[in-house]
């Protein structure tokens, strides 16, 4: 990573007090304005005398967040969740009115269903997948004993869920709103700048080795989190909505310019490693140019078009240096090690230009012409998600049985709140810890209820009086919310509240009624944690770094065999989001993480240049032999990929050597031969992941463990 | 125009599709004034957009009731 030289200059105690006041002021806007729009909801919800005003307050609980996007991203994702899942929840009852094994059966599979899909997202996309399976719960468990009153019931559920997302959309977006657009734009331009430093840096000799491997780890974070802020920001601003297809093409082309600076680098390395200092030493010369462009002050404004002109007249001055430092290399292989790094140098120079070019362009007031259409895809896996449908179906099940057994009365409210946090939880990271801290808010959350029920609502008359009685409780659960430490525990609280409360225009004060419910909610929240402890979720666990590092080396093969056309794209959108979730799950520093770490750089190495020489093949006609010859040698790259081992890489050596000689007779293809010599650079690297499998350090492990 | 309409024999709330119609407006005009940046002009662009669906929605449903 970058150098960051520790701060010697202590802020003062002034500045401290303002710095304390700005964060205390945020969280306490944060409070009221949810606050706001929790009691908004409520009068207009009675106004209108939906049946459950509670449920529209709850939802304004829910999708609370102190940035307005967030706000605004997770109110749409429940709007389109709630809209299925009642549609769902009639057809369930409409099917199956008066069977309740099939009835309970067909619940759990949809609920499992949308457990499943949830997993493979990682946005509010998830979201509206649980939303939909629970939704379907909510609609359809209530009216079990009188089926015909299904449809009231999605109506009422559907406007209510609405109501409730109107409300605190408005309330955020217009009192006081905190963007996300501001934090995106921040995150650009940093991102920007750092990558621009580190190039210049770079170039200019200044970095090692592991700290630009350090900083491809940034910069793919980076990425991601890019795209995430964008799949945010495009609810809030409809100025970013018309921006959205730049910054993602922004976001692509800065993939492809820190992956063909990585190669480079490597290469580099390589050839010094192995003696060749003659060429490494001409390419460092070469690219002189690059460095001295970038070597500009970069401050917010217009800077990305500053470069522009000095970025063209470098490529020209590394073209026209060229030609003479080419001629003063003599041999054979230093020529070819050479222009292969020109290759690659040339394609480096060119992604920087397209980088530098959108990021102007996105600086600019105003765009100019729309941008070409590019994809963020997402490395999804279906095995977790099969585990979390599996998981979530096999507790709606067992509970369902439960409750068919028991003739429990309350079974309905367990299940429902079991529904919801098996549904919620199914992507947490670590689901066990997070149920166990809702679960305390929860518990926490119905005490305090107890209290503002029975001892301090009865005392009071009115909706403004019904506020001042129950707001002060409330408050101290969104207090503990805006704290990201105590986040869970504070939704857990003010779900807790707002559900048990059950706000409707004729309150009912009826203790035994209040703690029948409580422990049937507190049953169902505890079973949903008792789901995730005899099934863990997949996420983290051993086996799945496994898989996953499977899956990353099967990129190779899918960038060797899959169609070309936008193959780069996702090939590169793809990598970076399966590297950001081995990055998310694994410890920091740990073998585990170094080993993915190593991994997933010559993935990504190997992925690019294998499809850059496809591009190459495509483009022009090769006689049949080499062409044959060549795709033998990508094949047998891709099966090393799959299943590395001593023989795969043996072959993939000798396949590539062969392609080599076949291609090196014709002159006129010497690009192909560049690409071919990269990939075998990267291939006899003795410090990358794949020096395991070389036989002659195979022979030197069994000759010490001989001896 | 009817209160109500009927879907498949389903009465709906006529107001309903008037409000998913009102949205879709709000979204089309929303794309055009991004396009070019006109919220720049305007002092507070949320309450812009609620004020000028208030308005769409509104005038909609006063035509039809």
């Amino acid at each position: 990573m970058s150098v960051t030289e520790a701060k010697a200059v202590a802020s003062s105690r002034r500045e401290l007090i303002a710095a304390t006041l700005r964060e205390e002021t945020a969280t306490w806007l944060f409070v009221l304005k949810s606050l706001l729009a929790f009691y908004i909801t409520g009068w207009l919800a009675m106004r209108l005398e939906l049946p459950q005003p509670s449920t529209a307050m709850l939802t304004t609980i829910i999708v609370a967040n102190r940035q307005t996007g967030m706000v605004l991203a997770k109110s749409f994702y429940r709007g389109i969740g709630t809209l299925v899942g009642a549609l769902a929840g009639f057809l369930i009852v409409a099917l199956f009115p008066q069977q309740r094994v099939l009835f309970l059966t067909a619940m759990s599979l949809w609920i499992g269903l949308c457990a499943g899909g949830a997993t493979l997202y990682r946005n509010f996309k998830a979201y509206a997948f649980v939303l939909a399976g629970y939704t379907a719960a909510i609609v359809a468990l209530p009216v079990i004993d009188h089926p015909l009153e299904v449809f009231n019931s999605a109506v009422f559920r559907m406007s209510e869920v609405l109501l409730g997302l109107g409300v605190s959309g408005a309330v955020h977006d217009l009192i006081f709103p905190r963007r996300i657009r501001d934090d995106m734009r921040r995150l650009a331009r940093t991102q920007f700048a750092n990558f621009i430093d580190f190039v210049q840096r770079a170039m200019a000799g200044k970095v090692a080795r592991p700290d630009i491997e350090n900083a491809h780890l940034r910069f793919v974070r980076d990425a991601v989190t890019l795209e995430d802020l964008r799949s945010s920001v495009i609810f809030e601003d409809p100025e970013a909505r018309a921006r959205s297809g730049h910054i993602m093409m922004l976001n692509q082309r800065f993939m492809a310019a820190s992956t063909s600076l990585q190669s480079l680098h490597h290469l580099i390395n390589r050839l010094k490693r192995k003696g060749h200092d003659v060429p490494a030493n001409a390419l460092i010369e070469l690219y002189g140019p690059i460095s001295e462009a970038l070597d500009a002050p970069i401050e917010a404004g217009a800077a990305a078009r500053v470069l522009l002109p000095r970025l063209q007249s470098a490529r020209k001055a590394m073209d026209l240096h060229r030609p003479a430092l080419r001629a003063g290399l003599r041999s054979d292989s230093d020529l070819l090690d050479f222009d292969t790094g020109v290759t690659l140098l040339d394609q480096f120079a060119g992604e920087l230009y397209d980088y530098v070019d959108i990021s102007s362009a996105l600086q600019a007031p105003t765009l100019v012409g729309p941008a070409e259409r590019v994809h963020f895809e997402r490395g999804n896996d279906y095995i977790g998600s099969t585990i979390a449908f599996v998981r979530t179906t096999l507790a709606m099940g067992a509970l369902s049985l439960f409750w068919i057994g028991s003739a429990w009365p309350y079974g309905s409210s367990a299940m429902l709140i079991a529904t919801v946090f098996a549904g919620l939880f199914a992507a947490a990271p670590n689901p066990s810890l997070a149920v166990r801290e809702t679960f305390t808010g929860y518990l926490l959350g119905m005490a305090v209820c107890f209290v503002c029920l029975f001892y301090v609502l009865p005392e009071m008359d009115g909706f403004s009086l019904l506020i001042a009685g129950s707001a002060p409780f409330l408050m101290v659960g969104l207090a503990l919310m805006a704290a990201p430490a105590t986040t869970r525990v504070g939704v857990g609280y003010c779900m807790g509240f707002a559900y048990i409360l059950g706000t409707k225009n004729q309150m009912v004060f009826d203790v035994m009624n209040f703690l029948n419910d409580m422990i049937a909610q507190l049953i169902g929240v505890a079973s949903a944690g008792i789901s995730f402890v005899i099934i863990p979720p997949a996420i983290g666990s051993i086996w799945f770094i496994h898989r996953q590092l499977d899956r990353l080396r099967r990129q190779v093969g899918s960038a060797a065999t899959a169609p070309l056309t936008g193959l780069r794209s996702r090939f590169e959108s793809m990598n970076h989001d399966l590297f950001g979730q081995i990055v998310a799950q694994t410890e920091r520093g740990s073998q585990a993480s170094r080993n993915l770490l190593a991994w997933a750089l010559s993935v990504h190495e190997m992925g690019r240049t294998l499809i850059e020489l496809r591009n190459q093949m495509a483009n022009r006609s090769l006689p049949g032999e080499v062409h044959g010859a060549i795709t033998r040698a990508i094949d047998a790259l891709a099966r090393l990929y799959e299943q590395p081992s001593v023989v795969s890489y043996e072959h993939a050596l000798h396949a590539l050597s062969a392609a080599t000689v076949m291609t090196s007779r014709d002159p006129s293809m010497h690009t192909l031969m560049d690409y071919l010599h990269l990939l075998r650079l990267a291939l006899v690297d003795d410090q990358s992941v794949l020096a395991e499998y070389m036989r002659s350090k195979t022979l030197a492990n069994g000759a010490t463990h001989a001896a | 125009m009817p209160r109500e309409i009927a879907i498949g024999g389903v009465l709906i709330p006529g107001l309903l599709v008037w409000f998913l119609l009102s949205l879709a407006l709000l979204l089309l005009f929303d794309w055009v004034v991004g396009r070019y940046g006109l919220y720049r002009f305007v002092w507070h662009p949320a309450l812009f957009r609620l004020a000028f669906f208030v308005c769409i929605f509104g005038s909609v449903a006063l035509l039809l009731y």
